[in-house]
């Protein structure tokens, strides 16, 4: 990756502002990845475990290419990002603080997600931090098959027998608040469209998303709640997801500093 | 004597299920082309219930490193298969239909010798 097309710096605010949207989009990926990752060697049939382990593979390296980008704004290290703070300083959605739960669980979060994602890549693509721009043109080709993969199970579940749907609309449900929280708005919003960062607001992403979501979901588990983004949509921590950030940080954890 | 068999039944539909509404699985072979021009080479199977996660299982088991410019899914029961040995290992001599017998050393080496000839 070469130069950035910015011709003028960033100033300190504008700086801060794309860390933190850097952060939230980055530690999205590597806690729905690590979460994914909970199905390896245990998904409904071979195929699907090697699909869904590399999909989960897939996430955690987007997260991994964002951590870079957001290393190289702030001088930091992408590692040390990742795996080298404590639970209270990662920015992910409420919705990624749940464990797996059951398949129905897992495939209604993937979707929620992968659509949510979809819409934020879309916006991304257009920022006017180069190196952003075009990470989020190559995430969204990879995006695409995943939005194929998790499609096809929404149907598969959607159309199965009785419990399988009522397991499922009940996870779609049971998630819907904490989805929301992918577009909670961040404390840069307005220094982030002031510089074209994030080229729409949260607000409208997140109206995009309920466009499109709503009229697939509504067959599905019905009329679903208008419920906004909260502030804390981002910061909110549960023990399911203290009981990950121990499982992600055991090996970094044990020999702090090491190489291998 | 029939010596093609057609095995299985016709093709899949979105959901497969049996007769007491179970998803059924079925076999999937899958054939990969390296790059644009080779030949597509059998590399294996994947059980899938239907089309669509065929072609996402075939990705991920022969696709998912980019090593595939391009994939064929087949539904097993598609194909057909020969395996007679009086079609493809007939007992009489067949060494007239080889070319074995047929020496072309130096032949070519004569048509080499006119060709360079003609060039210098």
């Amino acid at each position: 990756m070469t130069v950035a097309t910015d011709e003028i710096p960033l100033d300190q605010p504008a700086r801060d502002a794309l860390a933190e949207l850097l952060l939230t989009v980055a530690d999205d990926e590597f806690v729905i990845g690590f979460w994914d990752s909970e199905w390896t060697g245990i998904a409904p049939m071979l195929e699907e475990d090697v699909a869904t382990s590399s999909i989960a593979q897939d996430e955690i390296g987007h997260a991994r290419a964002l951590y870079e980008v957001l290393a190289t704004l702030t001088d930091d290290d992408a590692d040390r990002i990742a795996f080298g703070r404590d639970m209270d300083g990662y920015r992910h959605a409420a919705m990624l603080n749940h464990a797996r739960g059951d398949w129905a669980f897992s495939v209604a979060r993937r979707w929620l997600y992968e659509t949510a994602d979809a819409v934020r890549l879309t916006a991304l693509a257009r920022s006017t931090h180069e190196p952003l721009a075009q990470l989020a043109g190559k995430m969204r080709r990879e995006e695409t098959y995943h939005r194929m993969h998790a499609d096809a199970w929404l149907r598969r579940l959607a159309d199965g027998p009785p419990d399988v749907q009522a397991r499922f609309a009940e996870s779609l449900a049971a998630l819907w608040p904490d989805a929301q929280e992918v577009f909670a708005p961040l404390a840069g919003d307005e220094e982030l469209q002031r510089h074209g960062l994030l080229p729409e607001p949260m607000r409208a992403l997140h109206a995009t998303w309920q466009a499109e979501v709503r009229p697939v979901l509504a067959p599905i588990v019905g009329d679903l709640p208008t419920i906004a983004p909260t502030t804390d949509g981002r910061t909110r921590r549960t023990g399911d997801f203290r009981w990950l950030h121990g499982q992600f940080t055991l090996v970094s954890g044990s020999e702090v500093g090491a190489t291998w | 004597m029939v010596a093609v068999v057609r095995s299985g039944q016709s093709r899949s539909t979105l959901h497969d299920m049996s007769s007491h509404g179970e998803r059924v699985e079925r076999v999937w072979e899958v054939f990969r082309q390296e790059d644009e021009g080779d030949p597509m080479i059998h590399s294996g199977n994947v059980n899938a219930p239907d089309e669509e996660l065929a072609i996402h299982y075939a990705r991920e088991f022969y696709g998912r490193r980019g090593e595939s410019h391009r994939l064929w899914i087949v539904p097993r029961e598609s194909v057909l298969e020969l395996d007679d040995p009086d079609l493809l290992k007939p007992p009489l001599d067949r060494s007239h239909k080889k070319p074995g017998g047929y020496i072309i050393k130096h032949k070519l080496e004569a048509a080499k010798a006119r060709a360079g000839e003609g060039s210098t």
